[in-house]
């Protein structure tokens, strides 16, 4: 592993390197993921104080250090300022921004709310005109828009590479930096699940959501503590599995789709043993300590019998629990909704957290399926 | 001889602009009312109208819109009904040019052919071709033109064996109607009905074709100009050059063919480089073992068989035979794992 030092004295090559190691530790796929949820959730917690100018300013200021920093590796910056990854960049940093922007207006109202006084949008005229009001700000940004992505094209090269050849695939072969969490997805899903049904469901379900969710609170201000689970959901989905999985896909997806640390270098050759398995041997052989069942049962198909352990998780997740949750955590808002609108939402909201689940289980377990009935591609 | 048109009949279509100039020219024919002009009731018969020719002509030319019509019968229109011998008519205009041949009268001479018929028809009525005008232009006329009793004019009988060109409009439209009716009647097929018929088809057989053939065209565009289609069929040398190989090694160098060739125990076999998950290709890494693909990290053993990473199931392996001695594979034909096809002696050369 080559590693340039950081030649600003900032810290010492040693603890540099211990440093690098450990950034690279925590940067294991699990690790990320939950040291993302839990960044989420401890931004989510104390959004009054995080939100505040002067936390925010230090976070920003932090982070571009650690991202400066960070580029002083060769590794790191190879990634960072191939061409293809600048939007990357631009991402983080916008929203960073907009999460701040939001949150901070959610958490001036919220204190104004809880101290009785009225909210920053209750003096505001409700109406503004097109033209000039939006029109003029249309046409800035449009303005904006323009220059810089003249000065982006004649900057940077279009990253073209040599010559397609159909018997060699780029190692790794990355999808554009807006569907690298779509490609993520790919490997713990059937390619009908996770290229047709999952992309589906994010699209009805955000087509969805002014049907379920009639509530009229937050409509026209900014809150979340009126709007604590909405809110929250969205971020996890929005956040979570849609930005992080990018930068997953950015900086910890190398060669042959391997995970790699940030700061480690992209090997090709580096062994990686990941043998997965399904739920049907770990229930079948490493439970029982018997074959998987390879013989059907009266009018039942043997992969019935071999995937039961599997079908009957899944229906309880997707059938049964939807139920439990609604006389229990979800009791108040179910009945609020109706029971049209609370399923839909509960079948739209399982399926968001099935996404995480079998990306950890994968993770720490090399879990493959709960049901893999590959003669028909009905994996799950 | 002369031929002169008389009128036998005049009416009015839409579109009079009420000018008066047609009353002007016949007023005995012509009543110009406020918001039309119509035909006056004693002018309907053709025996009125046949001497009134000029000025009906006239007042048609003159007719701003033309929509004064008329219909005309030949002078010598008493002929027509079967050649009947010697009808007084037919001697009078018959020997008019001749007289007027014959002698030479200064002051009428130009005029004569034209006027005389006019004026022997007009002053002399042919019974024959009055039977026959009554008999037209009465309610039921064309019945009784065309299904003549004994009682009929012998003019009206003789039409039965006239050819439609040289009958009177009124009786040439009953006979093709006439015509259709029987012919609809006994449930055969109509002239009208043919032709409709197959004019509508052939409008939608020349839909239909246009449409064909611009789907062919359309199907055509989306295809390739140049389809490179490789001989399936790749010879890779010698056979032992690969029993040479140790059990579990790989051979890359065909990989540009789409295949590489493994060695198992015992035999070889020529491995599909298409990963079975979404198609990408996938690298031999000779330190792990495996073919890994560099999309979405599926693994599969040497063999062929997947076992890490989403594809669902195993590599695909191409027919492979000796053919004098040279290892030869067929990538028109392939075998799948899951499906127990690695079995097939096609799918291995025992080496």
């Amino acid at each position: 592993m080559t590693m340039a030092l950081p030649s600003g004295g900032l810290l010492a090559a040693s603890d540099s390197n211990a440093l690098k190691d450990f950034i690279n530790l925590i940067c294991e796929p699990h690790w990320f993921f939950i040291i993302s949820c839990a960044g989420l959730g401890v931004f989510l917690a104390g959004y009054r104080t995080l939100t505040k100018p002067a936390v925010a300013w230090i976070a920003l200021v932090v982070f571009t250090l650690a991202y400066v920093l960070s580029a002083l590796d060769p590794d790191f910056r190879s990634i960072i300022v191939k061409p293809d990854n600048v939007p990357i960049t631009i991402m983080m940093y916008l929203v960073g921004f907009f999460l701040w922007l939001a949150f901070r207006q959610a958490a001036v109202n919220d204190e104004k709310m809880a101290s009785g006084r009225p909210l920053t949008e209750a003096g505001s005229d409700d109406k503004v005109l097109v033209w000039p009001d939006l029109v003029y700000i249309e046409l800035i940004a449009l303005v904006f828009c323009t220059v810089a992505l003249m000065v982006w094209t004649v900057i940077l090269r279009a990253p073209l590479e040599q010559p397609a050849d159909p018997s060699v695939a780029p190692n790794p072969a990355k999808a554009p930096w807006y569907f690298l969490g779509l490609q993520e997805l790919l490997v713990y899903f059937d390619p009908w699940i996770a290229g047709v049904l999952l992309p589906g469901l994010i699209v009805v379900g955000l087509i969805a959501i002014p049907y379920m969710d009639k509530n009229p609170r937050g409509n026209g201000y900014y809150t979340f503590v009126e709007r604590r689970f909405a809110i929250t959901t969205f971020m996890v989905g929005f956040v979570i599995l849609w930005v992080v999985l990018i930068v997953f896909g950015t900086f910890l997806r190398g060669p042959n789709w391997n995970f790699f640390g940030p700061y480690e270098y992209w090997d090709p050759h580096r062994p990686a043993a990941l043998v997965n398995i399904n739920l049907a041997q770990i229930f079948w052989v490493q439970m029982l300590g018997r074959g998987i069942p390879t013989e059907g049962f009266a009018f039942i198909p043997h992969y019935v019998i071999r995937e039961l352990p599997g079908i009957v998780i899944l229906v309880f997740y997707f059938l049964v629990l939807p139920g439990i949750l609604r006389r229990t955590v979800f009791n108040r808002m179910g009945n609020q909704m109706g029971a049209v609108r609370y399923h839909l939402m509960a079948q739209l909201f399982l399926w968001m957290a099935f996404v995480p689940i079998k990306m950890v289980l994968r993770w720490t377990l090399n879990f493959k399926y709960f049901v893999a009935i590959t003669e028909f591609f009905l994996n799950f | 001889m002369a031929t002169k048109e008389l009128v036998t009949k005049v009416w009015i279509e839409d579109g009079c602009i009420v000018c008066d100039a047609c009353e002007t020219s016949s007023p005995t024919v012509f009543e110009v009312t406020d918001d039309t002009c119509i035909i006056r009731p004693e002018a309907l018969s053709a025996e009125f109208t046949k001497p009134l020719t000029d000025s009906i002509v006239e007042a048609a030319e003159e007719c701003p819109v033309d929509v004064i019509k008329f219909d005309t019968v030949a002078g010598e229109a008493p002929d027509a009904p079967a050649g009947a011998p010697a009808d007084p008519a037919e001697a009078s205009v018959e020997k008019a040019p001749a007289a007027a041949a014959a002698k030479p009268a200064p002051v009428v001479e130009a005029k004569a052919p034209e006027k005389k018929p006019a004026a022997a028809v007009a002053g002399d009525p042919d019974p024959a071709i009055q039977s026959l005008l009554r008999a037209a232009t009465s309610r039921g006329g064309a019945a009784a033109i065309l299904a003549p009793d004994e009682g009929s004019a012998p003019a009206v009988k003789a039409l039965q064996s006239t050819p439609s060109k040289d009958l009177p409009p009124d009786a040439r439209q009953a006979r093709i109607m006439a015509g259709t009716k029987k012919a609809s009647e006994e449930g055969g097929v109509s002239r009208r009905g043919v032709l409709a018929g197959s004019a509508c088809g052939v409008g939608w057989l020349a839909l239909g074709g246009t449409t064909a053939v611009s789907g062919l065209a359309f199907q055509r565009f989306m295809m390739p100009n140049v389809l490179e289609e490789p001989d399936p069929k790749v010879r890779v040398g010698p056979a032992d050059v690969y029993s040479s190989m140790n059990p579990g090694e790989v051979n890359e160098e065909t990989k540009p063919d789409g295949f590489w060739i493994i060695r198992n125990e015992g035999s070889i076999a020529a491995l599909n480089i298409i990963c079975t998950h979404l198609g990408c290709i996938p690298n031999w890494l000779p330190n792990d073992r495996k073919f890994k693909c560099p999309c979405h990290g599926s693994g599969f053993y040497p063999d062929g068989i997947n076992f890490e990473g989403p594809a669902p199931r195993p590599l695909e392996r191409f027919r492979i035979m000796l053919v004098d001695g040279i290892v030869t594979v067929d990538r028109s034909k392939k075998f799948q794992y899951e499906k127990g096809e690695w079995d097939n002696p096609d799918s291995y050369v025992e080496v």
